[in-house]
């Protein structure tokens, strides 16, 4: 039954509440002092990526073939951004848990639940913060997007938008795991071990388990650190973007539902458990998910544009039976350069590994391993070629179609750029980590007090 | 003064019964029994004393009553209806003992931070730092105030609040003689303008200085219950003071 006096309550001002969470990411030090070692971090990454990319780019002046291999996505951008991948993955936890573990350890949390909003909006609160954390630890590997313009090198707009929203993605997620975590321990040290068990523990899972077949398999592709690959690639996968969406929201829900201290254990683990099943659903639903956009300039996920117009018009199921083990180094060429493209391209591909349990130790004296077979329309052909200059022939031949004629001056030129960047250490060593200690000494200022509020008077 | 004034009115009068009534409230960690049975009534507008000495559970009791930890059985009741615990906070406020909250943060936002939240305007505001002292430190940090102004902070985001009914554990803890007068002066006030106290207090000469009723708690169990008159009348103790009360009741 509702009290009597709950009416006054029912709306409630939510900016306050974001403001509060603001001060309390900005009148830390935590992320200030994770901006400071962003600089040298990233700067040094992007001095040393553009030093690379210029040596590359100098053998490769008198050759148009081995320009077209320059990408600034490969060459610049990923480096540099690998860089802030690392302080997200090591430094970015300790911002994220202070959102919730200082009030945990000063029991302010206790002030906090019995304020007149739900708990999913506290949380939500937290996590806008965290945003706002993030964007502003950007700051650095923006910057050198800006130095990389400013020496003449040439940057792809929906490959950089990408790339940073993918980056953007795995920051809101470490900051969920972040967040959960504050949410179960009593200390931010516990919550710090936990959320670093989550990251570093992807690491060894991806190291120790990637192209392993089965479970094992499925285990590696669940670590974090895959999540940021395929952007790296240029590609927008739908599917991907829900899977990290529903974590994201599965782990905040988790935040929320471990929040209130007066809500009992068994409540709490009862929830949580329903809420890791609909986390689970949705990752699974997402996995189904085949629709993604190829944002790399050079459109390295797709085939040529000319295939690609002809595939897509092929609607009957096309069947390809891989004699391949998982962890074969072949089944991985053949997947990034003709099974993945041919799934986003046509409508009906199923792809079936031959023999689940196969591994290269007892399988490759076989004589059918190694061999792939396409099946459309009632026939059948194979091929032991993992390019597809080979492979698509043979489509084209099952499906009694001529290859189509390639389009002229669609081949990617590549960026070559031969330049210094020597402008970028004083920046990154010296200017850019002065104004971060001057906009922490400008935030940290006290505030200014309303003349109404300056008079003391009662009690001394 | 307004900042005195809760947020919404009380009608007591034709309102025999108890603004809210704790029914059985048990809690036990592990092998320690720390509220066994404990009820009580909380009348309107009145200074009630939860008197024990330290380890009574007292704060337990002020937590489980806000719904800030749960509770094995029992519960409480807001004028004769049942409160659920996820409804707690539209009643109640309970201001913990001991806490620096947002330490980072500055005073000035720490304090027009609960005004926003409850829409209190800005002569509240005013009304509630000029009561409690606090424009010297509107400007420092939390971190940097001192334990009486830490606690001045705290009753200030209390008396912001618009809940008829306040909880609050120890708070004259932090103050010096002549400031704990003040306080309870303040304190006086806000249960004049409306509001109804529960103050968590050890110190047996404070609660009879304020309280007009007191619940004696020793292990967890409620000893006695009710103004210092009827509890002189049950012990038979005539014209004694709180302390023998309480001896002479745990």
């Amino acid at each position: 039954m509702r009290s009597p006096d709950t009416a006054s309550f029912r709306r409630v001002p939510v900016r306050p509440l974001l403001a509060k969470e603001l001060r309390e990411v900005l009148n830390g030090r935590a992320l200030w002092t994770m901006l400071i070692l962003l600089c040298p971090l990233v700067g040094y990454s992007f001095f040393q990526a553009t030093s690379l990319y210029g040596e590359a780019s100098a053998a490769a002046r008198d050759s148009p073939a081995m320009a077209s291999g320059l990408s600034p996505l490969d060459g610049i951008l990923v480096p540099t951004f690998g860089a802030f991948y690392l302080a997200v993955t090591l430094l970015f936890p300790f911002v994220a848990i202070r959102v919730l573990g200082r009030e945990k350890e000063t029991a302010a949390l206790s002030l906090l639940v019995q304020l007149p909003y739900r708990a999913a909006t506290l949380i939500a609160a937290k996590m806008a913060a965290i945003a706002i954390a993030w964007l502003i630890a950007l700051i650095p590997a923006l910057s050198t997007l800006a130095l990389w313009e400013a020496i003449g090198g040439h940057l792809s707009a929906p490959e950089t938008i990408n790339l940073i929203g993918g980056h953007l993605l795995y920051g809101l997620l470490i900051g969920a795991i972040a967040l959960f975590s504050a949410a179960i321990s009593e200390s931010a040290a516990t919550a710090a071990i936990i959320t670093l068990s989550f990251t570093i523990g992807s690491w060894v899972i991806d190291f120790a388990l990637a192209g392993q077949p089965g479970v094992l398999g499925l285990l590696s592709s669940l670590s974090l650190t895959q999540t940021l690959r395929t952007f790296e690639q240029g590609l927008l996968s739908t599917g991907l973007v829900v899977g990290l969406a529903a974590a994201i929201l599965g782990f905040c829900v988790l935040a929320a539902i471990w929040l209130h201290p007066g809500v009992p254990v068994r409540a709490k683990l009862a929830r949580s458990l329903a809420c890791t099943g609909g986390m689970a659903a949705l990752l699974v639903v997402a996995t189904q998910i085949r629709l993604s956009a190829d944002l790399a300039e050079d459109r390295r996920n797709s085939f040529p544009a000319a295939d690609q117009r002809e595939l897509a018009k092929l609607n009957e199921p096309l069947v390809v039976t891989v004699h391949l083990a998982p962890e074969d180094p072949r089944y991985a060429d053949l997947r990034r350069n003709v099974l993945a493209k041919l799934e986003r391209v046509m409508p009906r591909v199923n792809i079936r590994l031959a023999g689940g349990g196969q591994t290269i130790v007892g399988s490759s004296t076989e004589q059918s391993y190694g061999e792939i077979e396409y099946s459309y329309s009632g026939r059948s052909a194979k091929s032991r070629s993992t390019s597809h200059r080979e492979a698509l022939p043979v489509l084209y031949e099952l499906a009694g179609r001529p290859p189509p004629t390639p389009i002229v001056g669609e081949d990617y030129p590549g960026y070559p750029l031969v330049a210094e960047a020597q402008i970028a250490l004083p920046w990154f060593f010296a200017a850019l980590p002065l104004s971060i200690v001057l906009a922490w000494w400008w935030m940290s200022r006290p505030p200014p007090v309303p003349i109404s509020l300056a008079q003391d008077g009662g009690t001394t | 003064m307004t900042v005195l004034t809760a947020g919404r009115t009380e009608n007591i009068a034709g309102h025999p019964s108890a603004l809210m009534r704790v029914a059985g409230l048990s809690k036990r960690y592990d092998d320690q029994q720390a509220l066994a049975d404990v009820s009580f009534d909380v009348p309107s507008n009145e200074i009630v004393g939860l008197i024990g000495p330290n380890g009574a559970g007292k704060t337990t009791l002020l937590e489980a009553i806000a719904g800030l930890i749960p509770v094995d059985s029992g519960g409480v009741l807001w004028r004769d209806s049942t409160l659920p615990v996820e409804h707690r906070r539209d009643s109640i406020f309970f201001l913990p003992d001991g806490i620096r909250p947002w330490q980072e943060q500055h005073v000035l936002h720490v304090i027009e931070f609960f005004a926003a939240v409850y829409h209190r305007p800005n002569s509240v505001l005013a009304d509630t730092i000029r009561l409690l002292g606090l424009s010297s430190v509107l400007r420092k940090r939390v971190d940097a105030l001192s334990k009486g102004f830490c606690r001045r902070l705290m009753l200030a985001l209390a008396l912001l609040t618009p809940h008829s009914l306040l909880l609050m554990d120890e708070p004259f803890d932090g103050f010096d003689l002549r400031q704990t007068h003040e306080i309870m002066n303040v304190l006086r006030d806000v249960a004049l303008g409306g509001r109804t106290l529960v103050l968590a207090i050890h110190q047996l000469i404070d609660a009879e200085r304020i309280c007009n009723r007191f619940v004696l708690l020793a292990d967890g169990r409620v000893r006695g219950n009710g103004t210092l008159g009827e509890l002189r009348r049950r012990t038979g103790l005539v014209g004694a003071g709180l302390e023998d009360l309480f001896l002479a009741l745990t």
